[in-house]
């Protein structure tokens, strides 16, 4: 029939148009969290303390869980006061949650059983729960940047657009990274609010874990967690772009969507 | 072909049976009730055959196809119309934008048809409507393609009587079209208005196939009788009289034939009389104990939550209790 398109389309098209009011409020928000962040700068610039003396100072792990380099700078200012914090951490946990919702969910309140009445395959359910997310992430990294780069020149400084087109692009890897563990939580744990915390506590852990790793002797450990692959403060303050990081990100996705594929497929609706 | 063949099929939760030997065959263009109390394994046994579950042991065909392969029973759902009795729909969406969705998924032929019918207001969000308007939506999108084979688990429990018999009359109409249907329900009446066989699930095994024929012919003739003579009850004490209630008017349910009550009622001077089936519920009791909840009584006991909860013991109850977190 001429109305009727590819199940894992259609499932991501109508959560992501389910998601669209929630995204820009979303968008909106971080946005102007951005903003406030960035007209705080030139009284902390002028004050005349060394603040890359202070922050110096902090314990090495708080500097690595903080990606604290350099904070005298825009690039570093914006890397630790917004990067590091809201992109990598908030957006990513909010991610997680988000995701670990959808599948569970669906379950739970028997709506994957009307989806699954109809000639749809489990996989197809879990591409386009995928997929649905995926606007948003897109949404964030496309609006952000500007946003930033405007509200940069508006407080009379000047950043590198490479560097901020950078910290964005990396950061598609990583959130989609983020919504894959979602996903997988979400097939592993029959009920939603559980797999929710579970993605969000397992992404937070995995941050925390990184962070203290990467100050003792057993630092490669810590890259099993996502975020040792996303590094806002690298590439803002040093122009450093971690490329493979990138692809290991977009690995770790396909193996996570993968395992929710397998899990799913095999799983009893037990709503 | 039959429409549906179910050969021994079993699903336990853990240790918990849902259904157990379940074996029956749904012709071509037949209507076949499911009838047991909540718990019986109703919902166990369609949410089995959609795939929504993996058999412990047995199998099904659902039009020609295999229900436990995933990629048949794909082929089958693409005509296959399931409506739940308390389906989960999306309350932050309208009703448009959800069928919009069922219909990029299954097929929309008859959508529009069937919205006017039932008179639904599409624009609204589903959280907004009520129990029945929500199953309405439900209704739209089991019917929409029109599917040959209708899985209808408690389907009229939200419906106001008025719309249970458009229900009604859309099922026949489905079915003159060609179309089999396995209806489960807790209601008898539903399930005899509708069914040409009836099988009768009880603790997850199936008691008895009987046509609604052979039902209601045991459950024998209501008889109300009036007479002018003062009505001795010793005089109506006899074979074949049963439940008799002996007042202004004697009433009685009669399982014996015709000629011997009309012998019975001979002696008398009848005023008015009145013979009617019985209710099925009498002869559907004769499968349980006469203890068992449900189809007796039947509007008890029902908290509008489905059989599910009931039907899959304690992994579902805990699933429930956590559906408010969402």
């Amino acid at each position: 029939m001429s109305d009727r398109s590819a199940p894992w389309l259609a499932i991501a098209r109508y959560e992501a148009a389910g998601r669209a009011r929630g995204s820009v409020v979303l968008t909106g928000l971080l946005s102007g969290f951005l903003l406030l962040f960035l007209a705080f700068f030139p009284s902390m610039s002028s004050a005349g303390i060394d603040l890359d003396a202070y922050v110096e100072s902090f314990p090495p792990a708080f500097q690595e869980a903080f990606g604290i380099i350099s904070i005298s700078t825009i690039e570093g200012f914006l890397a630790v006061e917004f990067y590091q914090f809201a992109w990598l951490l908030l957006v990513g946990l909010y991610l997680a949650y988000l995701s670990g919702g959808t599948i569970a969910g669906d379950v739970a309140s028997g709506r994957m059983d009307l989806t699954l009445s109809a000639p749809v395959a489990r996989r197809d359910v879990v591409f386009g729960r995928f997929l649905g997310l995926v606007p948003l992430v897109v949404l964030l990294n496309a609006v952000l940047p500007i946003v930033a780069y405007v509200g940069v020149l508006a407080v009379g400084e000047t950043i590198a657009v490479e560097r901020l087109v950078a910290v964005h692009a990396l950061a598609v890897p990583y959130h989609l990274c983020c919504v894959a563990i979602g996903i997988a939580v979400s097939t592993l744990v029959s009920r939603a609010g559980i797999a929710q915390r579970v993605a969000l506590g397992g992404l937070f852990a995995l941050f925390m874990f990184e962070s203290l790793a990467a100050s003792s002797e057993y630092d490669r450990a810590g890259s099993i967690s996502p975020t040792a692959h996303y590094d806002p403060s690298a590439i803002l303050v040093n122009a450093e772009y971690d490329v493979v990081g990138a692809a290991v990100l977009l690995a770790a996705t396909a193996a996570l969507v993968l395992l929710a594929v397998l899990r799913f497929r095999r799983a009893d609706l037990a709503g | 072909m039959p429409a549906i063949e179910c050969r021994s099929l079993t699903k336990y939760y853990g240790d918990v049976r849902g259904i157990e030997d379940v074996s029956f065959t749904v012709a071509d263009g037949e209507v076949f009730g499911f009838l047991g109390p909540n718990g019986a394994g109703k919902t166990t046994a369609i949410r089995t055959l959609l795939g929504f579950l993996s058999p412990t042991s047995g199998g099904a065909t659902l039009l020609g196809h295999d229900a436990t392969n995933p990629g048949e029973s794909r082929a089958a759902r693409e005509r296959i119309g399931y409506l739940p009795g308390d389906p989960g729909l999306d309350e932050d969406r309208t009703a448009e934008a959800f069928l919009d969705h069922q219909a990029a998924l299954r097929g929309s032929g008859s959508r529009e048809a069937l919205v006017e019918r039932f008179g639904l207001d599409e624009s609204r969000r589903i959280g907004d409507l009520s129990r029945g308007n929500r199953q309405k939506v439900a209704l739209v999108a089991a019917f929409m393609h029109d599917p040959d084979l209708l899985l209808l688990d408690e389907p009229t429990s939200g419906l106001d009587p008025l719309l249970q018999e458009e229900f009604a009359a859309l099922v026949r109409e489905r079915v003159d079209d060609g179309a089999s249907v396995l209806l489960s329900s807790h209601v008898l009446g539903e399930v005899a208005a509708l069914c040409d066989r009836v099988g009768v699930l009880r603790e997850g095994r199936l008691a008895a196939v009987e046509t609604v024929e052979d039902l209601r012919s045991r459950g024998g003739k209501q008889v109300r009788v009036r007479v002018a003579e003062d009505a001795a009850r010793d005089a109506f004490e006899v074979r074949g009289a049963m439940n008799l209630r002996v007042g202004d008017t004697v009433s009685f349910t009669w399982t014996g034939e015709y000629d011997a009550l009309i012998d019975l009622l001979d002696r008398f001077t009848v005023r008015d009389l009145e013979v009617v089936d019985a209710p099925l519920e009498e002869a559907f009791m004769t499968f349980y104990d006469g203890d068992v909840p449900g189809p007796g009584r039947r509007h008890q006991g029902r908290t509008g939550g489905g059989d599910r909860g009931a039907e899959q013991a304690a992994p579902a109850a805990d699933a429930d209790a956590d559906g408010g977190e969402r």
